[in-house]
């Protein structure tokens, strides 16, 4: 029999360890960069020994890199900005799901479950042909150019998936935790707010980066709308070297990479918040 | 040289300009108001408009945009379009004017003011390996050929000859499917594709047929600005008068072609 530290014939529970699972984002390391990177310069290296006139795949790739990096930073700006609005309404629309009015519940839903089973693209396209190009707000002519109406297009689904990401932590926590506060002669409001979003916040914090990630993986759906992105950047700058062939590879691949660089990072503080925040009931 | 080139361009404008009736949306004065003339250009279609590394868009149509900006003392602002979304650019006031490889076709007319004459005048060809043989259009029946999105000749390529088109987004992916077998041809502008075989990494490749679709390009302004178009028309006249698009498709790389040539003459 395996020796236990407590030394009792009696029947006691042993205490509970939990066990530690090994989510599959926490073994990736940094290395994994590696092969990208080597299809990067291998690509490159079969097209330096194709020509020998021109410039190398590599050499070519270095002189664009400027404005591709200059194109990824739009990226990010955009799914920044995407993630603010939409994380300001579904903020509002989850809390409104859990709502005592009927009408403001049942609208709230509705939208959310809308919002969260259409396709982002579609919704991207709906939000760049419908809008104007240029609003009058009192007189004052605001542009909207077409990254701002990516933007917002891109808001409405994250909207929605962080309404339900609420309602969720929401409903997560024991019911105990409302009776308690009631006891105590909280209203409604005061418990939601002093006692049940506080403990909700860290709850919700991995699924909401993991939805930024998602969204920023997205914002190249901007590219087949005409967003001058590091995807549209990159097809030109294809073109503008007259459509080698050979050069495609190291392009999409440093693209790749850039988003991995990116995301990275982001997932693994994901999986550490997920297992320091994990809770055992 | 140019200073006296966009002077002539003035006086040949202001000329037309004044001939014109029945205004009653004015353009020209809201781009002199603004100080910024808003020029829909391709930045992806090499020379015609594409990118520089440094992110500006330059070719031979942003060149031309630039002599109507410089006509109208205004600066200039390129605005990226494609071939899907040009024509609504311009119907939503989002580009002032439009440049951008587009053919001139009875449809188009109908929806945005496309100026007389034709600025410019492209036909349709293929790039095939010379191992195929091929000497008709009808020869490419049943056979996939890779084109571009967007391209009016994708249809007529398909119907009139029996081809399966494969469109992609750019020539990069269509020349790459090209090389790799994909398709058995490639069908594209032809004085693109005079110049891709001559180049020593497409050897064994060969434009075997007879041009096709022969087809003018237009220029386009919102419908109903009578008095930009009739001062674009005037602009295009001097362009051709002067030989400037002659020049610009030297600058470029492109050879001479029998459109600009004869417009020249004229």
């Amino acid at each position: 029999m395996k020796h236990h530290p407590y030394k009792t014939d009696l029947p006691v529970m042993l205490p509970f360890k939990p066990v530690e699972t090994e989510s599959f984002g926490s073994t990736i390391k940094l290395w994994y960069v590696v092969p990208i990177l080597a299809l990067i310069l291998g690509t490159s290296a079969i097209a330096q020994s194709g020509s020998d006139i021109r410039l190398g795949a590599l050499q070519t790739l270095m002189r664009w890199m400027p404005l591709l990096l200059q194109g990824f930073i739009f990226n990010v700006l955009i799914s920044v900005m995407a993630m603010a609005i939409g994380t300001g309404l579904g903020a509002a629309l989850g809390i409104g799901q859990l709502s005592l009015n009927r009408f403001v519940r049942s609208s709230s839903w509705l939208l959310t479950q809308f919002f969260r089973n259409a396709p982002w693209l579609v919704l991207l396209f709906f939000a760049m042909f419908l809008l104007p190009f240029e609003v009058n707000v009192f007189g004052i002519i605001i542009p909207l150019p077409d990254w701002v109406k990516a933007t917002i297009g891109l808001a409405l689904p994250v909207m929605a998936n962080v309404s339900e990401i609420i309602r969720g932590a929401v409903l997560s926590l024991p019911s105990g935790q409302w009776e308690a506060a009631e006891s105590l002669a909280y209203s409604r409001r005061q418990t939601l707010w002093l006692i049940i979003l506080p403990q909700c916040l860290k709850r919700m914090l991995p699924p909401w980066m993991n939805l930024y990630a998602i969204l920023t993986m997205a914002t190249v759906l901007a590219s087949i709308v005409g967003v001058s992105e590091v995807m549209t950047l990159t097809g030109e700058a294809l073109a503008a070297e007259g459509g080698r062939p050979d050069l495609l590879a190291p392009f999409y691949a440093f693209v790749l990479l850039i988003f991995f660089v990116y995301c990275y990072p982001i997932a693994r503080l994901t999986v550490r918040l997920e297992r320091k925040f994990s809770v055992i009931n | 040289m140019q200073l006296n080139f966009v002077k002539r361009l003035a006086i040949t404008a202001v000329i037309t300009a004044s001939t014109a009736t029945a205004v009653y949306a004015d353009v020209i004065d809201d781009i002199k108001e603004r100080g910024v003339i808003r020029v829909g250009v391709k930045a992806d279609y090499k020379p015609y408009g594409f990118r520089d590394t440094d992110g500006s868009i330059v070719g031979i149509e942003p060149e031309l945009a630039k002599d109507v900006a410089d006509m109208l003392g205004v600066d200039i602002e390129y605005i990226p379009v494609v071939s899907s979304n040009r024509m609504q650019f311009l119907e939503q006031g989002k580009v002032d004017l439009m440049i951008a490889t587009m053919t001139d076709k009875p449809d188009r007319r109908k929806v945005v003011s496309i100026v007389d004459p034709n600025y410019y005048s492209s036909g349709t060809n293929i790039l095939a390996l010379e191992s195929l043989g091929l000497k008709e259009w009808s020869d490419l029946k049943g056979k996939p050929v890779c084109g571009i999105q967007g391209a009016f000749y994708n249809k007529a390529t398909s119907q009139n000859y029996g081809a399966k088109i494969v469109a992609f987004k750019g020539t990069a992916e269509a020349y790459a499917a090209l090389k790799a077998g994909n398709c058995a041809a490639f069908v594209y502008d032809d004085s693109a594709i005079v110049a891709k075989t001559k180049d020593p990494e497409w050897a064994g490749y060969e434009m075997p047929l007879a041009t096709i679709d022969d087809a003018p390009w237009g220029l386009a302004v919102q419908l109903g600005e009578d008095k930009f178009h009739a001062m674009m028309s005037g602009i295009i006249i001097a362009w051709h008068k002067s030989g400037r698009i002659l020049d610009l498709e030297t600058k470029w790389g492109v050879t001479n072609t029998p459109f600009a040539k004869t417009m020249n003459e004229k």
